[in-house]
């Protein structure tokens, strides 16, 4: 069998002082082409290991590898739809769209050059093309994010990270702001560009509906007690497509790992 | 009037916004031109508040004839050779030259705080030197730059510049922290290398900040032009002004503060005019 995208080798992250675990000994194989749903109740360390991946933190204990070899630094390989700030509020949409392919192919002298302006026409066709197709109007281009609405900031900021075709994309709670409708639209959206482009994708969200409707694997991560750090509770491949009779079920089974608190009974009340 | 006049709710019309904004204007040349013409009733000599028609021969002086340490320039000269010689245009110039140095100064301050937000070895470098720097009492610096650089130009420039320089690089610094971390991880991801998120993405973003900051610091910077051209200098507006006292030359003191009032502003106004040309992303500006 090949060697998996991404290798998580029992990573282990701790914060503050005195130091309080967050994840305690995650180990974690994603295969390059699969759609892993990150789950988890908040606080339990989705975000940070998102950051890990990216490489933007280092884990106190273990080690990530990205194609076999560890990356101190995020860099294009790894493409990233962060929550919040996801567009630069200084550029047009469209600049946005085509700042990525900008970036890497002409350093801050390259601007000068003549090669720059033709190559900068070319990418401003590739962007009306992704515009189109995250369904944004072409007088929307020329708009700022502030301009837009949550829903459309979203969908740019998708198309931006496309348009440089990174191997893996993490998207960290992208639709957690839109309304179910939106959120619908914006699901079937990526799932068809997720099919089309054939990359891997790391997708925090809380909504556990949400996860297996998208994904091809669920993980689930959660912590024992809460003074230890975050393990991987449940680690779930999900049939494609999920049968809409299965989901209530696993719907349960996922619920029960992800807030054993409330699951398990256990609740006291002082009086 | 349902809500009350003076109350939080109140709603003033136009007309009373206008004349309200205006009152306060009215009320002193008003309040000033009664002393003038009570104490010109008492004293026809007074030269301490000077009636507008003295301010007006003053300025004229100013404006049409040389300073008294220049060639007088001829009388049948032109009237731009003798606004180009006079002692107003002589003294702006002057002026304006130093306070344009110190601004052109503060690009590096900008640059300096930028690298320092974003580069940690940068910052750990400067960063308590620099704060350190910015408690130091410009103004108790004078007499050593005066024996350091001598009491030309350099001297002066470089009180406004220790003086100003530190608050800049300071609150670029913070500025550039502000940042949020995002936006250079993405900046990364997309393929931008560490040049390219210092000035492609963070620079971009604080630029209107940092140019609201020397907006704000403007008044600074003409501070430590004043005292640097009252105390050692030979021309300038401020040296102007600190010599007429001497003579008791009320009658162009108050037009040359008026007239430094009227820079400042149009400086200030154009900077604001440049930062919602140059940003139209920017809201708050
Ligand atoms: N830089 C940091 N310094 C200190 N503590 C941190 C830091 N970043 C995260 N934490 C802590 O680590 C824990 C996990 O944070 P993280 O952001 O990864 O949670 P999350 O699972 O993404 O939660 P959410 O679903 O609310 O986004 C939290 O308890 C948080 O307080
Ligand atoms: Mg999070």
């Amino acid at each position: 069998m090949a060697m998996p995208l991404i290798q998580i080798e029992s990573v282990f992250v701790a914060y503050g002082n005195p130091p309080r675990a967050v994840l305690a000994g995650i180990d974690l194989e994603i295969e390059e082409g699969s759609f892993v749903c990150l789950l988890g109740q908040t606080g339990c360390g989705k975000s940070t290991l998102l950051r890990l991946v990216l490489g933007s933190e280092r884990p106190l204990r273990g080690r990530i590898l990205i194609d076999g070899r560890e990356h101190h630094q995020p860099d294009s390989t790894r493409g990233y739809v962060p929550q919040r700030y996801a567009l630069f509020p200084d550029r047009t949409v469209l600049d946005n769209i085509t700042f990525g392919p900008e970036v890497s192919e002409f350093g801050l002298a390259g601007r000068l050059r003549p090669a720059f302006y033709r190559r900068r026409k070319e990418l401003r066709d590739e962007a009306f093309h992704y515009l189109r197709r995250i369904g944004l109007r072409e007088s929307d281009a020329s708009k700022y994010p502030h301009q837009l609405s949550g829903g459309m900031q979203q969908r740019v900021a998708i198309a931006q990270a496309l348009i440089n075709r990174p191997r893996i994309l993490l998207m960290d709670e992208a639709f957690s702001a839109l309304d179910s409708g939106t959120r619908r639209e914006m699901q079937s959206l990526v799932r068809e560009l997720w099919k089309s482009t054939g990359t891997t994708l790391l997708f925090v969200t809380h909504n556990i509906d949400e996860a297996l409707r998208l994904g091809t694997r669920v993980v689930v991560l959660a912590r024992e007690a809460p003074e230890l750090g975050s393990r991987i509770a449940m680690d779930l491949a999900v049939p494609d497509p999920c049968a809409q009779e299965d989901i209530p079920s696993l719907m349960d089974r996922l619920e029960r790992v992800s807030c054993p608190a409330e699951a398990g009974g256990t609740v006291t009340l002082s009086v | 009037m349902s809500a009350g006049f003076l109350l939080i709710h109140a709603r003033p019309g136009r007309v009373w916004s206008f004349a309200l904004s205006w009152l306060l204007f009215a009320a002193g040349i008003g309040a000033y031109l009664w002393v003038s013409h009570a104490r010109h009733l008492d004293n026809p000599e007074d030269r301490v508040t000077p009636t507008l028609t003295q301010m007006a021969k003053g300025m004229y002086g100013a404006v049409m004839r040389s300073a008294e340490e220049d060639e007088p320039t001829a009388d049948d000269a032109g009237f731009r050779t003798r606004l180009t010689h006079s002692m107003l245009w002589k003294d702006t110039c002057a002026s304006g030259r130093r306070f344009f140095y110190a601004l052109a100064l503060l690009i590096p301050a900008v640059i300096l705080g930028l690298h320092m937000g974003l580069f940690p070895y940068v910052g750990q470098f400067f960063l308590r030197f620099v704060l350190f720097f910015d408690k130091i009492i410009a103004l108790s610096l004078l007499p050593i730059l005066f024996i350091a650089f001598g009491i030309d130009e350099l001297s002066k420039v470089m009180l406004i510049v220790i003086g100003v320089t530190p608050t800049i690089i300071l609150d670029t610094f913070n500025l550039t922290r502000g940042v949020p971390g995002e936006q250079v991880v993405k900046a990364f991801t997309l393929g931008a290398g560490d040049f390219d998120v210092a000035y492609r993405v963070v620079l971009r973003q604080i630029a209107p900040r940092v140019l609201n900051s020397i907006r704000l610091n403007l008044k600074a910077v003409m501070l430590f032009l004043f005292a640097g051209e009252m105390i050692a200098s030979t021309d300038g507006l401020a040296y102007r002004i600190a010599l007429l006292r001497r003579h008791m030359g009320m009658d162009v003191i108050i037009p040359y503060v008026l007239w430094v009032a009227l820079l400042l502003f149009l400086v200030d106004f154009g900077m604001r005019l440049l930062n919602r040309t140059l940003h139209p992303w920017f809201e708050e500006a």
